[in-house]
């Protein structure tokens, strides 16, 4: 809903600046240009300007193909820090703030790898937004030769959300979350400036997709962008892949009240259990099956076979 | 969780079937805070009258009921998202007449590296030539399908000629019995004037034992045998077998038509060979 109106409002005024642009020179500050209103005077509130920068660790005895995850995260974000294994979070939330914070970040990725084969994704703002405990599944990450797309190193993604982000509150807020740190800010200093690829979250069965395809549009084309030259864009995909499923949404960062728990979530380690206990009855069930077919037959005997001796002779 | 095990729960497990079902079910006793999530939300949501530019973010109607154990249309849905989403992007950012397309003479550091990317070619190469060589030898293994009809065929018509010659030496014969000599009226169509009918066949000559090595001469009239005038039926064999005449070396050779008989040998498949042992 307010996308639409933002949407309204944001054409007849980017196209007015256009307009203005050449009269006037805008003010320089120190923070880029000065923005004009629409009467030319500069706006009341203070330039919006996203500073966000992620903190991107591991746990101790992350397994490769995590942290290869981890590694292909650290290069689509440009405006991300990488730090060294963080010791398991046996002393929790405390440690990490304080290294985010250390590190002059604004955001957390943490990712905790448990028995060498689970993978927690922990995504918090710092100081004292919420904060985000996912189990990720179905990674693939980009090293892998059927992801056939590239794209420049930096360059600022496209997020695209499907709208069943907007159904309940807890994804309203994951949204946030995602964009605010998934996003590139508009003027870092390592951006490229064009756009060759785009972020696709999507919720489907509860779980968060995220695919990141590359854009390629015909070369030929790239003179005069019309609409012809954008129905013939494909998209390549990249990589990684992977799929959250949310666990806990905390209101501190990296811990604290639980404001949202994941009411179908099944622990890895329960459905392994399960599993197992699955596979433990197997023996005695090919005994009971075995008794139940010999009582069957028993009970219900072969009538002779009044062909058996022909092929005797 | 294997198929098998599962089916064999559901067969003769009655009384103890499926413990996951109450944990599938939604716990009832889950937070979910919505006021604290819309406070949480207003904390950290960027003022709402930011340019789009800053954000980047396009919401992208989803279809509904994918199934998501369905790999290809799981993945089709999401790139159909994200190519709905590029084309408004792209859409907006050309309404603000910002350049946004990387002209092709921009290098610059990419994600995957080029060595990686040669491999990822090198895959794709591969690929393509692994799906050419099977249809290759598809093609091959049609060829031989109908080559070996083709072959069928011929013979069947071979044979059928063959018959039908002798037919018409039969006829003939009967005729000139019957009518003395038929003169120009009998049609004598037996092919001599092609040639073929005088043709010996280079084969083993009919009625002479595989371990003849006289070639037949022996039975008729062996040298030994008629000389000596003692010759039973053992000398005679016995000098089939040991005694002159013929190449030795030949009944031991390959022939055209041995060599492609295969009668001796195994057909290869393992299931043949069960029907064998059975």
């Amino acid at each position: 809903m307010g996308k639409k109106r933002k949407q309204a409002e944001m054409e007849p005024h980017s196209t007015e600046k256009v307009e203005k642009e050449a009269p006037l020179r805008p003010q320089r500050t120190l923070l880029g240009w000065k923005e004009m209103s629409k009467n030319g005077e500069p706006l009341s509130s203070p330039v919006f300007r996203n500073k966000e920068k992620v903190l991107v660790t591991s746990s101790r005895r992350i397994i490769y193909r995590y942290r290869h995850l981890m590694l292909n995260i650290v290069s689509l974000l440009p405006h991300c820090k990488k730090d060294s294994k963080v010791e398991s979070k046996a002393s929790k939330g405390g440690t990490l703030n304080e290294l985010v914070e250390l590190r002059n970040c604004s955001c957390g990725l943490f990712f905790e790898c448990r028995k060498q084969k689970d993978l927690y994704l922990w995504m918090a703002k710092c100081s004292n937004g919420p904060s985000v405990k996912f189990l990720v599944n179905a990674v693939h990450t980009m090293e892998e030769l059927k992801l056939t797309g590239n794209h420049l190193k930096c360059s600022r993604p496209i997020l695209t959300f499907s709208t069943n982000f907007d159904m309940k509150p807890h994804w309203q807020l994951l949204k946030e979350m995602i964009t605010q740190i998934f996003g590139t800010p508009k003027d870092h200093k390592k951006t490229k400036p064009f756009y060759d690829h785009v972020f696709a979250f999507s919720i489907l069965d509860d779980h968060i997709w995220f695919r990141n395809y590359q854009i390629s549009v015909p070369h030929n084309e790239i003179d005069k962008v019309d609409r012809g030259g954008l129905d013939k864009m494909t998209l390549v995909e990249v990589g990684p892949r992977f799929c959250l499923n949310p666990i806990k949404i905390f209101g501190g960062s990296f811990g604290g009240q639980t404001l949202y728990e994941n009411p179908l979530y099944i622990s890895p380690n329960q459905i392994r259990a399960l599993g197992k206990r699955k596979k433990a009855g197997k023996y005695a069930k090919k005994i009971k099956a075995k008794k139940k077919r010999k009582m069957h037959e028993e009970s219900n005997p072969l009538e002779p076979d009044e062909f058996a001796g022909i092929w005797k002779e | 969780m294997e198929p098998d095990s599962e089916e064999m729960e559901s067969e003769y497990e009655s009384e103890e079937v499926e413990e996951d079902v109450p944990l599938m079910e939604p716990s009832k006793d889950a937070i979910y805070n919505a006021e604290g999530l819309h406070e949480k939300l207003e904390d950290i949501a960027w003022p709402k009258d930011i340019d789009w530019i800053q954000k980047l973010s396009i919401d992208v109607n989803l279809e509904r009921d994918i199934d998501v154990n369905d790999d290809l249309a799981r993945e089709m849905a999401f790139y159909t998202q994200a190519l709905e989403g590029t084309r408004q992007a792209f859409g907006r950012l050309q309404s603000m007449a910002i350049p946004f397309l990387r002209p092709p003479d921009y290098y610059a550091e990419m994600v995957k590296s080029d060595s990686h990317m040669v491999k990822v070619k090198g895959k794709l190469l591969f690929e393509k030539k692994k799906l050419e060589e099977a249809e290759e030898r598809r093609k091959a293994r049609e060829a031989k399908r109908i080559a070996k009809e083709v072959q069928a065929e011929k013979l069947k018509e071979r044979a059928k000629q063959k018959k039908h010659e002798i037919e018409s030496v039969k006829k003939w014969r009967k005729q000139r019995q019957n009518g003395g000599t038929g003169g120009s009226k009998v049609d004598l169509d037996f092919g001599f004037e092609e040639g073929e009918g005088f043709e010996r066949p280079k084969k083993m000559r009919p009625g002479v034992a595989p371990g003849d090595r006289s070639g037949g001469n022996a039975r008729h009239a062996g040298k030994f045998g008629k000389g000596s005038g003692k010759g039973g039926k053992s000398r005679e064999y016995r000098n089939t077998k040991f005694g002159h005449g013929g190449k030795k070396g030949l009944k031991r050779q390959n022939n055209a038509e041995s060599a492609n008989d295969i009668r001796g040998f195994n057909k290869g498949t393992a299931q043949a060979n069960k029907k064998r042992k059975r």
